[in-house]
């Protein structure tokens, strides 16, 4: 990975990051935000300038226990103002109607004697026989009290200390139904509130009862959900119709709000809960074909893949360098060796002129369980490829950043990048992930969409699989290696930074087009198919590849209606002034 | 033993159900525990019941009456919201229990229950399906089940 072709690409990409960043700053600061990892690290000022926008531009907003309790009490306050109830009475109108303030509005003001009898609220005692009476019978456990030791809501309906205590705590125990807790009194609807529960019934009680109105506010409530995470006390507040449904919880959870499964953005809902039940049905074949080693292709002695990125190397004597997802020798994988990174296509279809490897996935492809393999192996391994890059990622903040400072006397805020890149490789894992799920649902007749998708997937993938290469096993030589240079080092920084600018880039135009339904095919996505083919079959030995077919087809198109990237090879369609991978101007 | 301890409403609704009972209903506590109740209801006039004794045992729960009575019937009865082990279906012994409510109250809604079937929200669905595809002849089978099982011998 450290050819000349690498270093040249990177430090180019590198001076055409500032231009980037300009043109899209939007773009790009959305992105960041979607990493959601609050940097502890950053001081007020950089808060200041990069985050408060986010948060303006932003769909969603994370509320703390604090924020939920505020934000409930300012309903209760304004609903109680408004229609001049005691705050008691506007929890329960508003817990009635789920928290949506004008909801209740609306039916108060549409017929308020409906909604008083619907929810309980009595304008005056029903029982009130017994005023010059001194002691009264409870009418649960049928013993007489002096008046000062009964209670009653606002019905009248008189009950004792203890018999209300033992009520309350049965309800309180039942749930949350203790929220719209009523009298005793079976022909009797008058609501019982939260002032009751507080004169009478236990410390424990009080508080369980707290906790329920609580979670109502967010469990009832059309627009919040609490964050999905194990443990996560903090709940989202959704703009309803807001489009993107992405949300990172503080806690940095990243889940989608909609269907709060984890984030899978450009997948929509519904591929995804498919393909969970599918594993879910599926897991038991799983387990066994996905065992956790698979032999080594050249000494067939067992491998257990624990580090992130794809190119493995077996240990000596053997040594063979190989692809962890198709076996294949990683030799065949980069760019400079002309072949082009397959591990993204499954092709039920023969075809004629593929490689011998096609020959061997064509007898996959005969069984529908191993076509279901292909994309759970390649969705379930990214997965846990991003599961170890936010290990790694969480090492490199809290022990190498510190590190690599001292060695090579940068300040950590000079070490930004390294940060970055591993956080464009955990958000680039999670969206190919998703996009293996996707391929699975695409249906095998749309045969340009296929193409158009497998194209971008692994132009992505590969982007991807430089970067991780890079971050993981070239930065792990200087924080080891001693005898680094600051020299080096910077230029290390310059071909990082360089990767995982051109890594986002290929994988916005994924996502982009993922949400599209693909719907570029048809203009230009078959001819930036074949314009890359060209330029890669330029740089490959002839005939290594199949794009040597479509080649001359696809010059013909250029000319007319694309022009190619000096810089990438990209093939942007005319109107366009800039490169839609590498924003270098025409 | 077990009746040492028995809460003053208890015995106050038992004195009360022996010194007035309800028409058509008997309930009387069992010699060695006094939560449980031995009850017996008069098929209500008009009802395919009607000239049936039904026997039903009655339990007070440790938590009553913050907890509802649990109620069965001994007798077979042919009845959509009664299922073959006796057990009904009365919202009050659910979720619309009250500790305002009595065993009192308990058992003549049981009563009312058997004069207004409700096939509508059935226990037994073999019964129920029959109650509502075809009442008059589900009818005759209560009636004759009543003649059978709940002739009060």
């Amino acid at each position: 990975m450290d050819s000349e072709d690498d270093m040249h690409d990177a430090n180019d990409i590198e001076s055409l990051d500032d231009f980037y960043s300009g043109e899209t700053a939007m773009d790009s600061d959305d992105g960041d935000e979607n990493y959601g990892f609050i940097d502890n690290d950053s001081d007020a000022s950089d808060d200041s300038t990069s985050h408060r926008p986010h948060r303006q531009q932003q769909n969603y907003t994370i509320l703390s226990d604090a924020d939920i309790r505020q934000r409930q009490e300012e309903d209760i306050t304004m609903i109680s103002t408004v229609l001049s109830i005691p705050r008691v009475s506007a929890s329960i109108l508003l817990r009635h109607y789920n928290w949506d303030v004008s909801k209740v509005h609306d039916a108060w003001f549409a017929d308020e004697d409906r909604v008083r009898r619907v929810v309980g609220f009595l304008e005056k005692p029903v029982h009130d026989a017994t005023r010059n009476v001194t002691e009264l019978t409870c009418g649960i456990c049928f013993e007489s009290y002096p008046r000062d030791r009964m209670h009653a809501a606002a019905c009248g309906h008189p009950f004792c200390t203890s018999c209300w205590r033992g009520y309350i705590a049965t309800s309180i125990n039942d749930g949350p139904g203790c929220l719209m807790l009523r009298c005793p009194d079976p022909s009797c609807g008058a609501a019982v509130g939260q002032d009751m529960i507080n004169v009478i019934a236990s410390e424990e009680d009080k508080q369980k009862y707290c906790r329920y109105l609580l979670r109502s506010y967010v469990e009832d409530n059309k627009k919040t959900k609490w964050c999905p995470a194990p443990g996560c006390e903090y709940a989202v507040d959704y703009v309803m119709g807001s489009g993107n449904y992405d949300v990172t919880c503080n806690c940095s959870y990243n889940f989608c709000w909609n269907c709060t499964e984890e984030a899978h953005r450009p997948v929509d809902c519904g591929t995804v809960a498919m393909w969970i039940l599918k594993n879910s049905a599926e897991s038991e074949n799983m387990n066994w074909i996905l065992a956790n080693s698979k032999p080594c292709p050249k000494c067939k002695r067992p491998i257990e893949k624990n580090q992130g990125c794809m190119h493995i190397t077996c240990t000596p004597p053997c040594k063979f360098e190989f692809c962890w997802l198709c076996l294949g020798a990683w030799s065949d994988h980069g760019e400079r060796t002309g072949g082009f990174y397959a591990c993204n296509r499954y092709e039920t279809a023969k075809q004629e002129g593929v490689y011998d490897e096609a020959e061997r996935r064509r007898e996959m492809a005969k069984n529908s369980l191993e076509r279901y393999t292909h994309y759970y192996e390649r969705w379930a391994t990214n997965q846990s490829s991003r599961q170890k890059a936010l290990q790694d990622l969480q090492q490199m903040q809290t022990v190498q950043l510190g590190k690599l400072s001292d060695k090579y006397m940068q300040p950590e805020s000079q070490l930004k990048f390294i940060t970055e890149a591993w956080l464009q490789i955990v958000e680039c894992r999670r969206v190919l992930k998703w996009t293996y799920a996707y391929g699975y649902y695409l249906p095998e007749h749309e045969h340009a969409k296929r193409q158009f998708f497998e194209y971008l997937q692994g132009e992505a993938e590969s982007g991807l699989e430089r970067l991780h290469q890079c971050a993981e096993k070239e930065l792990q030589c200087f924080v080891d290696d001693e005898g680094s240079q600051t020299k080096d080092f910077n230029e290390f920084r310059t071909k990082l930074a360089g990767l995982t600018t051109v890594t986002r880039n290929y994988f916005e135009n994924l996502v982009r087009a993922l949400e599209n339904g693909l719907s570029d095919v048809d203009s230009h996505g078959a001819c930036s198919r074949t314009a890359s083919s060209k330029s890669r079959g330029g740089r490959s030995k002839p005939g290594s590849s199949r794009s040597g077919g479509g080649s001359s087809r696809g010059s013909g198109l250029d000319g007319s209606t694309h022009w190619s990237c000096e810089h990438c090879t990209y093939a942007n369609v005319k109107s366009a002034t800039t490169c839609g991978i590498c924003h270098h101007h025409r | 033993m077990a009746n040492s301890n028995l809460p003053r409403r208890i015995i106050k609704e038992t004195q009360r159900l022996l010194s007035e009972p309800a028409p058509g209903i008997s309930a009387s506590p069992s010699e060695d525990n006094m939560r449980y109740f031995n009850v017996m209801i008069l098929g209500p006039t008009q009802s395919p019941y009607e000239g049936g004794v039904f026997k039903l045992e009655l339990f007070l729960p440790e938590e009553y009456p913050m907890a509802a009575p649990k109620v069965r019937f001994l007798t077979k009865i042919y009845h959509p919201n009664i299922d073959k082990l006796g057990r009904i279906c009365l919202d009050i012994l659910k979720d619309k229990w009250s500790p305002a409510l009595q065993i009192r109250t308990v058992l003549l809604s049981i009563q009312a229950l058997l004069s207004a079937p409700n096939p509508d929200d059935p226990l037994s669905d073999n019964i129920a399906k029959h109650w509502k595809t075809n009442e008059a002849e589900a009818v005759e089978t209560a009636k004759e089940w009543t003649r059978l099982y709940a002739s009060g011998a």
